[in-house]
């Protein structure tokens, strides 16, 4: 599905993202985890196509996609949710998924769409200004709502669960879960929270100064004493 | 805003095809500077399309103006084109003189505000220096008016005013009809969150692009009519920069996020302008427009017609 070739990103003498490679499979779960600046969301944007990577080949759904502008990716089935919610501004949140199930699927299916927005708890809200009337939870609700309209088969969750309380993210959590039985749609999601990676993702792949340093279960990864440093700061005896 | 019934429409359109000739037909000087600022209120609509939909500020639809004008009067001069034929011609070398400057659709704000501007002098530059087409700055004269057609002369004051007034509607339709479609939808979207756009499958440049053709093509057609209208072409005046800043004092008077606005805004801004400022202060009467439109720029940035909109639901709520 995936498949990341020694990716490289750098932003002149920094190197955010060094060599990573990176194979995930269809349909699957997988956490990125990793300390602040470690290079995880440059490494979206290398996969979604904000930025492009120096050296190093992005492999999506059979195609080298690492030089296709990022409409084409959205369209051949890659998603993805913004750490900052990004609502379209100005569009009802019903127009939000519209503008994406149009452009990014092809076609409008309106059934679908409710289907979307009764998933994701915003169906009360649909004819709401997408920019004005939404909750912190329920714009991040409309992020993976308006990425899910694109038909994608992997969605890129960008600290999708950030800033909510622990209630709201539980439920945030049991949502994400039945987006990936429902639409059988992949999750890659960057987390720094590990009771929500733990419950979600039977694989984690951990990256610290831009270079991938453990990948493995959560259990696992966890226990591993360099990722333990990496967040630390210090090794352990 | 509550939407005018059909109604209305047909009263509208009653009016300006039929009333308007009929009342004011006799007057020339009057008739001439109601086709001078429908030609502005066209080129206005134009303009504001690109801003409002594309998100573009433009300083160079005198270049798109002026090319139509060029390509139209040449094409019937030098290849005996008809004249309504030649208009389309004109719409269309504009549209591809607006590709030329499509790469820097990349551009934002100021940038592309100030690249759109210095390209719009390569045109003029070129109409003045290809003389054995364009004549040089000696210009073009006797281009051809427009035709008589079913025993009705399209070259009178009446007859243009009947050809710049349907250009104008039809271009408003389009307007009305890009606005509603998902390409209108998705153009609104990208104004706040171009980014955001574009990771939902939006292939936004190509999107811009065809917003500026589709303004180009338009200005093209009005600098295209202007020609026939005048009969006289030369590169001062054909890309001059009044093609540019008229029409943006015009739609923003009005309120350039609507369509009517720009043509409100025109009619209101040249024909105040030419009938009461003028006869005020014969020269140096744009002192006064200025004036007017920092006045409106501090008060009502949205333009004249959204207040004027609301005062007049307030009214018809007070009434009912």
């Amino acid at each position: 599905m995936l498949k990341l070739d020694a990716v490289t990103v750098r932003f002149g003498g920094l190197t955010a993202v060094n060599a990573v490679s990176l194979d995930m499979p269809a349909a699957g779960i997988l956490g990125l985890v990793g300390p602040n600046g470690a290079g995880k969301t440059t490494l979206f944007n290398a996969i979604s196509g904000l930025v492009k990577p120096g050296t190093g080949a992005i492999r999506f759904a059979g195609n080298d996609i690492s030089r296709w502008p990022q409409y084409r990716r959205a369209r051949a089935g890659l998603g993805r949710t913004f750490q900052i919610p990004q609502p379209l501004a100005q569009l009802t949140v019903r127009e939000n998924l519209l503008v994406a199930q149009r452009f990014g699927a092809g076609a409008v299916d309106r059934q679908r769409l409710d289907e979307i927005l009764a998933l994701v708890n915003l169906l009360a809200k649909a004819d709401c200004d997408a920019a004005t009337a939404l909750s912190l939870s329920e714009l991040k609700a409309l992020e993976v709502a308006k990425a899910l309209a694109t038909d994608p088969q992997l969605l890129l969750l960008d600290e999708v669960l950030a800033g909510m309380e622990s209630e709201s993210k539980r439920a945030f959590r049991g949502m994400l879960q039945q987006v990936h039985e429902r639409f059988r749609v992949g999750l890659l999601i960057i987390e720094h929270d590990i009771e929500t990676i733990s419950a979600l993702c039977p694989r984690v792949v951990v990256l610290n100064f831009g270079e991938v340093i453990a990948d493995g279960a959560p259990g696992q990864v966890f226990r591993d004493p360099r990722v333990i440093e990496s967040y630390t700061g210090q090794a352990t005896a | 805003m509550t939407r005018p019934s059909r109604f209305a429409w047909v009263l509208l359109l009653a009016g300006l095809y039929v009333g308007v000739p009929q009342v004011f037909g006799g007057d020339l000087y009057l008739m001439s500077n109601i086709v001078a600022a429908l030609t502005i209120g066209g080129i206005a609509l134009s303009w504001s399309l690109l801003g409002n939909l594309g998100g573009m500020v433009s300083f160079g639809h005198a270049a798109f103006v002026g090319v139509g004008a060029y390509v139209s009067a040449l094409a019937v001069m030098k290849l005996g084109a008809p004249v309504f034929a030649g208009m389309i011609l004109g719409g269309i070398g504009a549209a591809l003189a607006s590709i030329l400057i499509a790469p820097a659709l990349r551009l934002r704000g100021p940038y592309f505000a100030l690249s759109i501007l210095a390209y719009a002098h390569i045109f003029k530059i070129i109409a003045t220096e290809w003389k054995s087409l364009t004549n040089g700055s000696g210009g073009l004269s006797s281009i051809p008016r427009f035709p008589e057609w079913a025993g009705f002369d399209f070259g009178s004051k009446t007859g243009s005013y009947f050809i710049v007034l349907t250009l104008v509607l039809l271009f408003a339709g389009i307007y009305h009809l890009v606005r509603r479609s998902d390409y209108g939808l998705a153009l609104r979207a990208m104004h706040d969150s171009e980014a955001a756009t574009r990771v939902v499958g939006v292939n936004s440049l190509l999107l811009k692009a065809l917003m500026l053709l589709l303004s180009a093509f338009m200005a093209g057609v009005m600098g295209a009519f202007n020609a026939h209208y005048i009969n006289f072409l030369e590169p001062d005046y054909a890309f001059s920069t009044l093609w540019t800043t008229l029409p943006i004092v015009a739609a923003i008077f009005g309120g350039y996020r609507t369509i009517a606005g720009p043509l409100v805004g025109a009619m209101g801004v040249y024909l105040v302008d030419q009938l009461v400022f003028k006869s005020l202060i014969p020269s140096g009467h744009q002192v006064i427009l200025g004036a007017l439109l920092i006045g409106m720029i501090l008060w009502s940035p949205g333009g004249l017609l959204p207040p004027l909109i609301r005062l007049f639901n307030r009214r018809a709520h007070a009434q009912a």
